[in-house]
């Protein structure tokens, strides 16, 4: 297995510190630059870069106009490949929205639509295409064929031959609300598919009562995990620091990168 | 009912506080309701946070004049009261939730910012234009299109800002490095604010052509009623209507 690369997400109020990093492999881009952002050039430069945008929810199929949006950022970044997420966050017809990453129900239906809607898109694309998965909080009692989220990824990623981008804080995240050990959960996954991980810090969050994604460094406890989860994902290329936040800080965005790369 | 269906419900009902607390979706017990409550009020916080750092950046930028981050009302009990009646991306909510920001930020140390009212009321227009339903998804069934009709009408939520203070010209020396804060010039400006059908908001100086346009398109005039009223020759009344459809201030209708 070839060293894995070691990288973090572009955020654009660290680009001055980020031009001049050391020790980060590649940027993983959320949102395009500014076309007023200074550190651009240099930072295109400098980096691999990895398009992680919203593309589109793959509950329905997307539009020409978000795959000419797709293509055109895989272009400007050359993306060795391209990242979205199984998430189902607005309503068919456009209503509601909660602008945050939310899980479709894993059913038989979902599995229809995601495999013919990512099969489509990665006919569009010059460059593979991965998939994220999302936390859940609460489970759905509804959909007569739910199924497990592990199996339900399994049988996606066997019928569409897509990359799995295993975001480790988000299975951390269920163990801790399903009661289980992370390592437990972790192992029903498909990691065989595994192209990309995420790594990231947890925090309490009051609304929840609980711990949740946080623009935090990840503690000792989650790099032991990843350290855990990389073994055993032989595909695996890349570990993102998974933190994109006007409140990060280049000194947690750096010290983070650093202690992935020695828990490595 | 489809899956696709059910997860539409649990979609709103994380989205829209009233219909969680409604019989229609608690009877339904598709879902642990404490934990939908929680997971929805930190979703709330989520969404109105990002459009609050965004569309009041300007005033987070002379917060340490006014000591007054923006955002900081997003902790406050008042944004807390709002969350049983908020619907996320509704005008109502967005409209609520600016409110809170605008008077949390008049209550600082405003007193050497002259504009600030001109600019928070910008800031809390840009932020209520924004909300409402959008198209995610074109289906390729002309809806995009300008339609056939000949009484263009403003579209919904389209807002024309008649302002004091020429903010356009000190938006972006507010962003950059400064020591005190940078003036506006004080000269009338007028500022038209609207939203594409995919969400896109637009802030583009209107002149009295412009704005006339706006004041007078009401879906009844004829584009020949138009030209008369504002007197402008034809061409110059189309190239202008075509900018404003452009941006999603007017529209046609598409009806036969």
């Amino acid at each position: 297995m070839a060293p894995l690369k070691v990288g973090a997400f572009y955020n654009p109020h660290l680009g001055a510190e980020l031009a001049v990093a050391t020790g980060i492999d590649h940027l993983a881009m959320a949102d395009p630059p500014a076309p007023s952002d200074p550190h651009w050039p240099a930072l295109k430069q400098r980096y691999t870069l990895l398009l992680h945008d919203y593309l589109g929810q793959l509950s329905e199929p997307l539009d020409e106009r978000a795959i000419a949006r797709a293509r055109a950022l895989a272009a400007q970044y050359d993306t060795p490949w391209v990242a979205e997420h199984f998430q189902c966050l607005h309503t068919e017809d456009g209503t509601y929205n909660l602008n945050y990453v939310f899980p479709p129900l894993y059913t038989e239906e979902f599995l229809t639509r995601f495999v013919a809607n990512a099969t489509a898109l990665q006919g569009r694309l010059d460059q593979p295409l991965v998939m994220e998965n999302i936390p859940g909080f609460f489970d759905v009692r509804g959909g007569a064929s739910r199924m497990p989220e592990p199996v339900w990824l399994r049988r996606f990623f066997e019928a569409t031959g897509v990359g799995f981008l295993l975001d480790l804080p988000h299975v951390w995240l269920e163990a801790h609300y399903r009661g289980v050990a992370p390592e437990a959960w972790l192992a029903e996954f498909p990691l065989d598919r595994v192209v990309e991980i995420h790594v990231a810090g947890v925090e309490a969050d009051r609304d929840l009562e609980g711990p949740w994604i946080a623009p935090t460094e990840p503690d000792d406890a989650m790099l032991d995990f990843m350290a855990h989860a990389v073994v055993r994902c032989p595909g695996a290329k890349a570990v993102t620091f998974d933190a994109f936040s006007p409140s990060l800080t280049a000194d947690v965005l750096l010290s983070s990168v650093s202690r992935i790369r020695a828990a490595l | 009912m489809s899956d696709r269906a059910v997860q539409d419900q649990v979609i709103r009902a994380l989205a829209d506080a009233p219909y969680r607390a409604s019989a229609a979706w608690r009877d339904r017990g598709l879902a642990d309701a404490a934990r939908v409550e929680r997971f929805a009020r930190f979703l709330a916080r989520h969404f109105y946070h990002e459009r609050v750092v965004h569309f009041f950046r300007y005033s987070g930028a002379l917060a340490r004049v006014t000591d007054r981050r923006p955002e900081a009302v997003l902790r406050a009990p008042q944004f807390d009261a709002l969350l049983s009646t908020a619907v996320l991306g509704s005008r109502e909510t967005a409209r609520a939730v600016a409110a809170l920001v605008v008077a949390h930020v008049a209550g600082g140390a405003v007193g050497t910012i002259p504009y600030l009212a001109d600019l928070q009321r910008y800031e809390e227009t840009m932020m209520v234009v924004e909300a409402g339903p959008r198209v995610w998804r074109d289906t390729g069934k002309g809806d995009g299109g300008r339609g056939k009709g000949t009484s263009p009408e403003l579209v919904q939520g389209t807002v024309l800002l008649e302002l004091d203070y020429d903010l356009p010209a000190v938006l972006a020396t507010l962003l950059q490095p400064w020591a005190t804060p940078p003036e506006a010039p004080r000269r009338p400006a007028k500022l038209l604010v609207a939203r594409s059908r995919h969400g896109r908001v637009t802030v583009a100086r209107a002149d009295e052509a412009v704005a006339s346009i706006v004041r007078l398109t009401d879906g009844v005039r004829t584009l020949e009623d138009l030209a008369r009223a504002v007197r402008l020759p034809p061409a110059e009344l189309e190239a202008a209507l075509s900018g404003l459809t452009e941006i999603g201030a007017v529209r046609f209708s598409t009806g036969s």
